[in-house]
């Protein structure tokens, strides 16, 4: 019982001193933020680490807000909202999923991508294959207007087809390319997805 | 059961269904195995052939064992799970080249997750080329959001690369993903 007790105090002591120790370690956060907004993103940060979310990238979204001049309330709405993405992209795409994965899943679903049609996507892809570039390419889609039903359908038959990171990247940029020039966001997208997505003749040849 | 363990299930199960592959040189091993065991074989003769059959029927739990542990060691080597891709390419840093074109810009600077936001001394400065401005820097594998600092005042978001979703602070950011180079 006493050594339970230990241990929970002790996990609380090294949970609670996530934000604390990043703060003693660049004078960025002490010179700049006040009080009120330290203690805020504190409890922000050592929550998110205790649901066994990766804090770095909250940090890294300080440092965004502060080169950027955003004042402390900014920072802590944004760094607020990153957590609870990330919270619902590590809900659905589970403990395999990295932290890379799990920023650019938060990115989709910031965007406005529902998490559990990334949790399908990762169901489909497999173990094996990063999501990390298909969620950035459909986050990215979807802020240059593409309807999320429609940028999700392409992203999730471009993986399911097997294509490559190179492809997706490729479709990224012939998508933003065709909108720059005047096509509709989601004729654009469905186009390019059928042109991106490898033939089964090639996936073939591939196995063979 | 939470849907995050739900998903980690059957997404080994999943992996666990595709077809075992071995790796090219198992069958030359295998042989080499087997011609060995024979000749240690003959040269024992046939008595000496049946003593070392019969010690294996006679020791069903240490053949048991050793069944298990061989699949152990072939799941094992065949689970990839996301720990282990991080282990291996944390720390690998990739050479980058950031390119922006600002005929009209005096100063412009890259910054973002991969320089911890850090504007001075920490940013990445471009030099100008004829209105082309470019800097080459050694980025982490990951993801990363970053934007341009033109002038010191005028965040622009990378024009070839995918945005980043959300300006939070009012300005615009790009996305970049920098994958291994064995990838």
């Amino acid at each position: 019982m006493r050594m339970r007790t230990t241990c929970s105090l002790l996990t609380i002591l090294l949970i609670g001193s996530a934000f604390r120790s990043t703060e003693a370690q660049d004078p960025r956060l002490s010179n700049r933020l006040d009080a009120p907004t330290r203690k805020a993103l504190s409890a922000i940060v050592d929550s998110a680490r205790a649901q066994g979310i990766p804090v770095e990238p909250l940090m890294e979204k300080v440092y965004q807000g502060l080169a950027m001049g955003a004042d402390g309330s900014r920072i802590v709405v944004a760094v607020r909202s990153l957590t609870f993405e990330m919270g619902n992209a590590h809900r659905v795409l589970g403990a395999v999923a990295t932290t890379d994965e799990l920023k650019a899943a938060a990115s989709a679903v910031h965007a406005g991508v529902p998490a559990v049609e990334l949790g399908k996507m990762k169901k489909q892809s497999g173990l094996r294959r990063s999501l990390t570039l298909p969620f950035t390419v459909l986050a990215d889609i979807v802020s240059r207007g593409v309807p999320v039903s429609a940028a999700t359908n392409a992203i999730k038959s471009l993986v399911g087809a097997g294509a490559k990171d190179k492809d997706i990247s490729d479709f990224q940029r012939n998508v933003s390319v065709d909108i720059e020039q005047g096509a509709q966001p989601a004729a654009a997208a469905e186009t390019r997805a059928k042109g991106a997505a490898p033939t089964p003749k090639a996936d073939n040849r591939e196995h063979e | 059961m939470p849907d995050w363990g739900r998903t980690t299930l059957e997404l080994m199960v999943q992996e666990l269904q595709h077809p075992v592959r071995l790796d090219e040189s198992f069958d030359r091993r295998v042989m080499v195995r087997v011609r060995r065991s024979y000749a240690e074989r003959r040269h024992r003769g046939i008595i000496g052939w049946l003593g070392a059959a019969a010690s294996i029927s006679r020791r069903p739990a240490w053949a048991a064992a050793l069944a298990a542990g061989v699949v152990a060691v072939v799941s094992i080597g065949l689970i990839p799970h996301g720990g282990t891709k991080r282990l291996n390419t944390a720390g690998q840093a990739i050479p980058v080249q950031f390119v922006l074109v600002a005929p009209g810009a005096h100063s412009v600077a890259v910054v973002g997750d991969f320089n911890n936001w850090g504007l001075g001394d920490t940013a990445l400065v471009a030099e100008n080329h004829n209105g082309v401005w470019s800097v080459s820097a050694p980025v982490h594998t990951g993801v990363h959001r970053y934007a341009f600092l033109v002038n010191g005042k005028q965040w622009v978001a990378d024009p070839t690369a995918p945005r980043a979703a959300g300006d939070d602070f009012g300005q615009p950011s790009s996305a970049l993903v920098v994958e291994a180079s064995t990838q």
